[in-house]
């Protein structure tokens, strides 16, 4: 079985060359996408892709920023090959449209995220919802918590009302550095 | 092996045109990254090169209009709270006691709470600290105190060097240092990131074995303003003839730590004009105390509660505007504390009562200290029975001073404050103890009389201070040599380029 994909003798040179060629472009890609990043729960691999800045920049302005990063609202936490495999789904629809830049000006969440970050609020805020005290203090409250999602009320959280790419001008976040190296950075400026 | 393969030519030639789609393929992925990587670099550039050493507030201004425009909110003078706000409060006024703390040194002159970074300069020409320079080598005061008042400094430091910067009289910088507090101060003109721009939190930082430029963002959102609001003072021994700005946290940042710091080196700022002991001078221990405080240890920065998030029609950016942020509870406090406003306010409020409750009590305790030990002098005590009443007068009035001159220190650290003022009190009650015994070995036995100082005249008039004339003399100063200072940073500004844009 091997050996029938083994290329004839006389093609072995070429094909070698080639396949190399391959591989070191799939590691150069690994590399410069920062494609083990992606395993981490870092909130600065959102930013990888720069049209994240302002949910980046907001988030980190929010009273969530201490305790809560991205993952923690956006991915499933049932359990661990369901986070990945959500992941996984969702990078790669996010790389595709980005290369295609296809990407909107203004970033909505898809459905199947929805339901993910429904999920995320009541697995942390349990406790508020179930407290009967608390349940009773709102008005309606615990009917509302039936027919829709919480940021239907409680809209600014955590990102605020308005989040299109220029809505967060010159907000700091940690965009990925310039590919372009030093010395060549510094022959630019000086011709 | 054969060399003839078993597979049909066809099919061969078909995987290597496959091969070398799929590589082609790959390589536009890995240059789409590469170009994506480099527009991420683009993202927020400024419009026009602004140079790194620029003072003018305006020329950051024209790329970064909405937060130049928040800035310009910290000439804004009408917010007072209970204690503080943004209005200028005189506060000898309303404190008559420090006059008498401060006696001998130029606090008990002119004492007022601070107002907006828009003032800066303005400030400290008309504080009467300054006195009335005629000259460049006129003057109280060391050109140090200019270090923290504009982002003329940085420029200044880069282009005579830090060690020139400090020697010499404030007057000799008059002209160089004229845009108030702003953007240079803060960032760094090519990246706009958050920097350093003053050397002695880096110089105090590698004395502590730490290296600020391993500081994140978030700290950095702090550490910006630690590199002005902090606790100082000027070292003379650094470099010859130089008052040299630093940092005493070598021991580490608790009033006790200072003080440990200040005694090893016997250093004092100045000998007070009545019990004459040798003093300290708090400058103003904000980052300090704030890094015992809740907020920090939950990881919240300055800019969180002073420069928070603001909205403008679509537009969010850091408002500039640093100021109390009971003026802006909604979007400094409320982000993370769901209680109403005035519940907010009041919680600010209770412990700032509770802490000047005991604040004002220790205040009159080393007035006391001090007047019973002037009439110890006055009975003829020698230098030896005054060495360990001296010593309690000096740590208690600097742990006091590290309390008050921590403006906001009551709500940073309400725990931390009380502390520092209860070891205080006790100091200060100890060290009258002694005083009471030595006045009736010296023959005296009764109460020595509180003196009148229910005003600031009263007290000034007290401790024998000429108000009329340093008054007088600050007027003609100010009609005279500022004016001329003004004209001269007027003239070198105008050689600054200005015409420098996306073109070069």
């Amino acid at each position: 079985m091997l050996r029938r994909l083994l290329p004839p003798a006389k093609w072995r040179l070429p094909v070698l060359i080639i396949t190399s060629i391959f591989v070191g472009l799939i590691i150069f890609i690994f590399y410069i996408s920062k494609a083990h990043s992606y395993l981490s729960d870092n909130p600065a691999t959102c930013t990888n892709c720069h049209i994240m800045a302002p949910q980046y920049a907001t988030w980190n302005h929010s009273s969530h920023r201490e305790v809560a990063h991205c993952n923690d609202c956006h991915v499933p936490h049932n359990n661990v090959f369901n986070k990945y495999y959500f992941k996984a789904k969702d990078g790669l629809r996010h790389a595709t449209i980005f290369t295609l830049r296809k990407e909107p000006q203004v970033i909505f969440i898809h459905e199947a995220g929805q339901k993910v970050v429904h999920n995320n609020c009541i697995r942390c805020h349990k406790q508020q919802i179930t407290d009967p005290k608390l349940a009773s203090s709102v008005h309606n409250h615990t009917a509302h918590m039936q027919d829709r999602p919480c940021w239907e009320c409680h809209r600014e959280i955590p990102h605020g009302r308005v989040n299109s790419l220029s809505s967060v001008p010159n907000a700091r976040v940690p965009l990925p550095e310039s590919p372009v190296p030093d010395w060549l950075e510094s022959y630019i400026k000086n011709n | 092996m054969t060399t003839k393969s078993k597979r049909h030519p066809l099919l061969n030639w078909g995987i290597f045109l496959a091969t070398i789609v799929v590589v082609f393929l790959l390589g536009l992925l890995a240059s789409s990254i590469l170009e994506r990587r480099t527009e991420a670099a683009y993202v927020n550039v400024p419009k026009t090169d602004i140079d790194q050493f620029d003072p003018r507030n305006e020329v950051w201004g024209e790329n970064y209009p909405r937060e130049y425009q928040s800035y310009y909110g910290t000439a804004d003078t009408s917010f007072r709270t209970k204690y503080n706000g943004n209005a200028m409060i005189d506060m000898l006024e309303v404190d008559p006691r420090m006059v008498v703390l401060w006696a001998g040194y130029g606090f008990s002159k002119d004492y007022n709470q601070g107002r907006g970074h828009y003032y800066a300069v303005t400030d400290l020409r008309n504080t009467l600290r300054t006195g009335a320079p005629e000259g460049p080598k006129d003057g109280p005061m060391p050109s140090t105190c200019m270090t923290c008042k504009s982002p003329d400094v940085p420029r200044l430091m880069n282009e005579i060097g830090v060690k020139q910067f400090y020697t010499g009289k404030w007057a000799e910088l008059g002209a160089e240092v004229v845009n108030p507090i702003g953007c240079a101060d803060c960032h760094d003109a090519e990246t706009m990131n958050l920097r350093i721009s003053r050397p002695a939190l880096i110089e105090a930082f590698e004395r502590m074995g730490k290296d600020i430029t391993k500081a994140s963002h978030q700290e950095m959102r702090s550490l910006v303003c630690a590199q002005c609001h902090v606790e100082y003072y000027f070292n003379k021994e650094t470099a010859p003839g130089a008052n040299y700005l630093t940092f005493p946290w070598d021991n580490g940042f608790s009033a006790e730590a200072m003080e440990e710091y200040y005694d090893n080196m016997e250093f004092s700022d100045w000998t007070h004009a009545l019990s004459k002991a040798p003093m300290l001078k708090a400058q103003h221990p904000g980052y300090e105390i704030y890094m015992t405080g809740i907020h920090a240890q939950r990881g919240v920065s300055c800019a969180d509660c002073h420069m928070p998030y603001k909205s403008e029609g679509g537009q969010k950016f850091t408002d500039h505007k640093m100021q109390s942020p009971l003026n802006n509870i909604a979007n400094s406090c409320q982000v993370c504390h769901r209680e109403e406003a005035g519940t907010l306010m009041a919680n600010v409020y209770e412990r700032q009562d509770k802490i000047i409750e005991n604040r004002d009590k220790l205040e009159e305790l080393i007035v006391r200290a001090h007047v019973e030990a002037k009439k110890a002098w006055d009975l003829g005590a020698n230098d030896e029975q005054m060495t360990a009443i001296l010593q309690g007068i000096r740590h208690s009035q600097w742990r006091w001073d590290y309390a008050a001159a921590s403006h906001g220190g009551s709500f940073h650290s309400p725990l931390e404050t009380g502390r520092v003022i209860s070891t205080a009190i006790t100091i200060a009650q100890e060290t009258r103890i002694k005083l009471a015994r030595l006045l009736a070995e010296l023959g005296f036995n009764e109460e020595v009389p509180y003196p009148d100082i229910s005003t600031k005249a009263k007290a000034q008039e007290f401790i024998g201070l000429d108000m009329d004339k340093l008054k007088s003399e600050k007027q003609e100063f100010l009609k005279t040599v500022v004016p001329e200072w003004d004209k001269e940073a007027e003239k070198r500004e105008k050689g600054y380029d200005m015409t420098t844009s996306l073109q070069d």
